[in-house]
């Protein structure tokens, strides 16, 4: 479904990705795992057309995303819940779903999405008239997750979602991970937290310094000894 | 009451007042107020690009484009004000529009310094283009008229001003309220992750500029017929500060707080007017207010009934009002 060949991104004279390919098939999770700086935030940048990419290509059925505007990757059904600020943290819950279904002008295929979506996160039924950024940690981050489905994307990019939550909260989240893969969206997993990237993909790449240096099935990684070593502290 | 209910209230409550105003105050009071709605016109229109997050410090350039435009179409070509306001109008929008469309990637103080620059562009041309303005001798400019009758009296005047006013209230008011306003709030706030979200950010600060210079167009031809004198220096860079201080003294995160500001800050500062004690005085209201009213004066109803419940039960927390 995502064919993604010798992809680089400069940064002025900075090379952040030094050729990278992965794919993504239909209905899968594949997770970038790596340590700060690696390149993981950046080749998602460049796949939503947040950064042009300085060479390499990028295929998403069939279409060629090098050189599209945000808006348009989003409209060919690739949602980011990009790391960091992820809310308008001054809207309600509410204005933050309103937002993530944007290009959705159809008002009923807005409502039966937003029906599913409470369905899945009734906090956010509850706390709709609320301010985002009153929100704790793991409810914001289940609003970034929900917003991004609002545009009934095909392909879901999740950048450290279990950033700066409690191991419950993680936990959680990977469970609603597991929920929208169940709904046939593809999804790549952006984490540090390589032992719940790991046990949630099917496949995994590792990267350092802008480049792959391992990939295979997540259950290899996971008994790797260097993979151990570098990022699950065993 | 709910907060929408109360509002609506206070709006009905304020229109009627105004019109009955020439009923009970003088000529001077009409001449007062028909000005400070034309700088309500001014604050509010000012309101979408902050929104956006632009810092337009040249709104005053658009108002005086507007004025000269229908100034002199009504002058020289016997246009009626009707057509002549809209063509001022449009022609500020069409000008936002060429200014916008480059200036638009440049962000923060950059844009703001594009914007200075025109704003002194365009006083400068309406003073050296003599033949056409009459430049700094200044130009007369004939009557209001409306559907063929001359509005000759201050009192209808007034009114025109009123009905001018509350239409490009009601434009902004529904325009914010809508789909349009959340995103360009959602701009202003996180321009990163709207365009993730596949917001066309261009665009829509485009619409938001172009949509603001539209109203200080409509603002400066109604000026320019009520005033009946324009004098390019009044265009300058001063009073597209006030227009901003106006924004940020009445509050920046509610629709009425470009209105407010507008009216508290023209008003008091009435008997400045045109003296250098203007700018001195605008400056120390921004100053308390940056200090003192960080949100501006539409929060201040809020923080003194927050004194008011925190006093006798101090246990009690009350949720911040939402914006």
């Amino acid at each position: 479904m995502l064919e993604v060949r010798d992809l680089k991104v400069r940064y002025g004279a900075v090379e952040a990705l030094k050729g990278l390919s992965f794919r993504v098939s239909e209905r899968s999770i594949v997770s970038l795992i790596g340590a700060n700086g690696a390149g993981k935030t950046t080749s998602l940048r460049a796949l939503t057309g947040l950064v042009q990419p300085s060479g390499g290509e990028v295929r998403f059925e069939n279409t060629s995303l090098v050189g599209l505007a945000p808006h348009e990757i989003v409209r060919l059904g690739i949602a980011h819940v990009p790391e960091g600020r992820r809310l308008f943290p001054k809207m309600t819950v509410f204005e933050n779903l309103k937002m993530g279904a944007y290009l959705r002008t159809s008002k009923a295929q807005m409502a039966s999405t937003l029906a599913m979506i409470y369905e899945h996160f009734p906090i956010l039924e509850e706390r709709g008239r609320q301010l985002a950024g009153s929100l704790s940690g793991g409810e914001q981050q289940m609003l970034a997750i929900a917003r991004a489905l609002m545009s009934r994307p095909k392909l879901l990019l999740l950048d450290e979602p279990s950033m700066g939550l409690s191991p419950i909260m993680t936990a959680e989240i990977g469970k609603i991970i597991r929920q929208i893969n169940a709904l046939d969206v593809s999804i790549i997993l952006v984490e540090q937290n390589a032992m719940l990237a790991l046990t949630l993909a099917r496949y995994g790449y590792v990267l350092q310094t802008g480049a792959l240096v391992l990939q295979g099935d997540a259950q290899e990684l996971l008994q790797d000894d260097g993979v151990k070593k570098a990022y699950l502290g065993l | 009451m709910p907060s929408n209910a109360r509002a609506a209230t206070v709006f009905v409550a304020v229109v009627a007042l105004l019109i009955a105003l020439p009923f009970v105050g003088g000529d001077y009071y009409i001449y007062l107020f028909a000005l400070v709605f034309i700088n309500v016109i001014l604050a509010a229109s000012l309101r979408p690009s902050l929104t956006c997050g632009q810092l337009n410090i040249g709104h005053s350039a658009f108002m005086c484009i507007g004025a000269y435009t229908s100034a002199l179409l009504a002058k020289n070509l016997g246009v009626p004000f009707e057509v002549s306001l809209l063509c001022g109008a449009l022609l500020a929008a069409v000008v936002g529009l060429a200014i916008g469309y480059p200036s638009l990637r440049l962000r923060g103080v950059y844009f703001a310094m594009v914007t200075v620059a025109f704003v002194e562009a365009i006083r400068l041309i309406a003073s050296i283009w003599v033949p056409l303005t009459r430049g700094n001798a200044g130009l007369s400019v004939p009557k209001p008229s409306l559907l063929g009758m001359s509005l000759a009296t201050r009192t209808s005047q007034y009114y025109l001003a009123l009905v001018l006013m509350l239409i490009v209230l009601v434009i902004l008011y529904k325009l914010e309220r809508s789909r349009l306003g959340l995103v360009w709030k959602s701009i202003g706030m996180a321009e990163n992750l709207a365009q993730s979200l596949g917001v066309d950010i261009a665009n829509h600060k485009l619409l938001a500029f172009t949509l603001g210079c539209f109203f200080a167009g409509v603002a400066g031809a109604f000026y320019a017929h009520f005033i009946r004198f324009l004098f390019p220096p009044e265009f300058g860079f001063l009073l597209a500060t006030n227009i901003l201080v106006y924004n940020f003294v009445g509050g920046r995160g509610h629709f009425a707080g470009p209105v407010v500001g507008a009216v508290f800050l023209s008003l008091l500062s009435e008997p400045f007017r045109g003296s250098p004690y203007e700018t001195i005085f605008f400056s120390i209201v921004m100053l308390l207010t940056i200090l003192f009213l960080p949100g501006g004066l539409i929060t201040l109803p809020g923080k003194l009934a927050g004194l008011r419940r925190w006093r006798p039960t101090s246990g009690t927390y009350a949720p911040p009002a939402s914006a």
